[in-house]
């Protein structure tokens, strides 16, 4: 893979900041938590782009994102408990009807509360997957795996997020 | 909790692969062909995908403002506003204006200035004769030297030759004309060649 030229911090800051969030928005499910998470994300990138060498710019961010999830897991050691806060209601597509807008917290409430209860090592997968979009060799070098233990761990946590989901999709 | 069945069949974690289109050429015809004589796996490929969508269907969140660095787009501008950025950069730009007064004032200065510069008159050159006179006179001199050079080369290569001739077997002949003018012929499509270093006049380089 070619080298990609090295962006500055507000280059990341600016192009990442928003699915650094969202990544950590759906594996916390809480925003201050996720908040925490993208600071704590880009101080490390801001350091770390001192000493950065030229390669897959992806797959390292990915990993310092990563790394500092677990981190404040490790730190922690709690899990969130409440569900989706007023943000997501926010972004939610406009136009829509009342009733269409509760059924659509609804569905995100739901889907949230059963990624939430997902093991971590999946649920990582899954949101790197199907919320930030990274190939399975990207997630393979953002986790450190080999891509048969990431299409194994995507595999297995989405048959259990479809076991967790109860309502018809 | 829906009862999610259990396949027994061989392809299990090769549908979310095969869904995601990150599957091997093998293994995606053993997948496709496994799928279209198995209901079990059908079943639970269409769980797999429901799945799927509903984590795509989650809302993406627009991340605090207060959790990024104050910046703006000044470099970035002039090339905005040439239509110049790749279309990501465009679409970043176009969405920062929307919100920044700082950068909206200087993209405002910019295309204030460039359309002072792109309306100024274009100008004939009346001097370009003399000009073009100038440029070429030194150059004119510069070839009148390697002619010169290759000449004394081509003479010098020449009496070699002769001599050369002259001390080997009295069969071997060397038709002068032919090897002066295959000579001439490359030193003038071949920058620098010569047969030996030339000498010309005086403050003129070969």
């Amino acid at each position: 893979m070619a080298d990609e030229p090295i962006p500055t911090w507000e280059d990341v800051a600016r192009r990442y900041g928003r699915k650094i969030y969202n990544f950590a928005y759906r594996l916390t499910g809480n925003p201050d938590d996720a908040a925490d998470l993208v600071q704590e994300v880009l101080l490390r990138v801001r350091k770390g782009l001192a000493s950065y060498t030229p390669g897959s710019f992806d797959g390292w961010l990915w990993r310092i994102t990563r790394n500092a999830f677990l981190d404040g897991v490790r730190r922690n050691q709690r899990r969130p408990t409440t569900a989706l806060p007023d943000d997501d209601r926010v972004a939610l597509v406009p136009s829509p009807s009342p009733d269409e807008v509760l059924a659509s917290v609804r569905l995100s409430e739901d889907i949230q509360s059963a990624l939430l209860k997902l093991p971590i090592e999946f649920r990582e997968c899954v949101v790197l997957c199907d919320v930030v979009g990274l190939t399975y060799e990207e997630i393979a070098t953002a986790i450190d795996s080999p891509v048969g233990t990431v299409r194994s761990r995507i595999h297995r946590g989405r048959k259990m997020l479809r076991e967790l989901l109860t309502w018809p999709i | 909790m829906a009862d999610l069945t259990t396949s027994t069949c061989d392809i299990g974690e090769l549908m979310s692969a095969y869904l995601d289109g990150e599957l091997h050429p093998g293994e995606l015809d053993h997948v496709v062909e496994h799928l279209g004589g198995c209901t079990d796996c059908i079943l639970e490929f269409r769980r797999l995908k429901e799945a799927r969508a509903a984590v795509r269907t989650l809302p993406r969140l627009e991340v605090p403002e207060r959790l990024l660095p104050a910046f703006h787009f000044g470099p970035e501008l002039s090339a905005y506003l040439d239509g110049e950025l790749p279309t990501e950069g465009q679409t970043l730009v176009f969405g920062h204006l929307q919100t920044c007064d700082e950068c909206r004032d200087e993209l405002h200065e910019l295309d204030a200035a460039r359309t002072a510069i792109r309306s100024l008159p274009g100008l004939e050159p009346p001097l370009l004769v003399e000009v073009h006179r100038e440029r070429h006179e030194p150059r004119r001199r510069v070839r009148r030297g390697r002619m010169v050079a290759v000449a004394a080369g081509v003479a010098a290569a020449a009496v070699v030759a002769v001599g050369v001739a002259a001390s080997s077997t009295p069969e071997t002949t060397v038709d002068l004309d032919s090897f002066t003018n295959q000579h001439v012929a490359r030193a003038s499509v071949e920058a620098g060649f010569t047969v030996i270093p030339a000498v010309g006049p005086a403050g003129l380089e070969p």
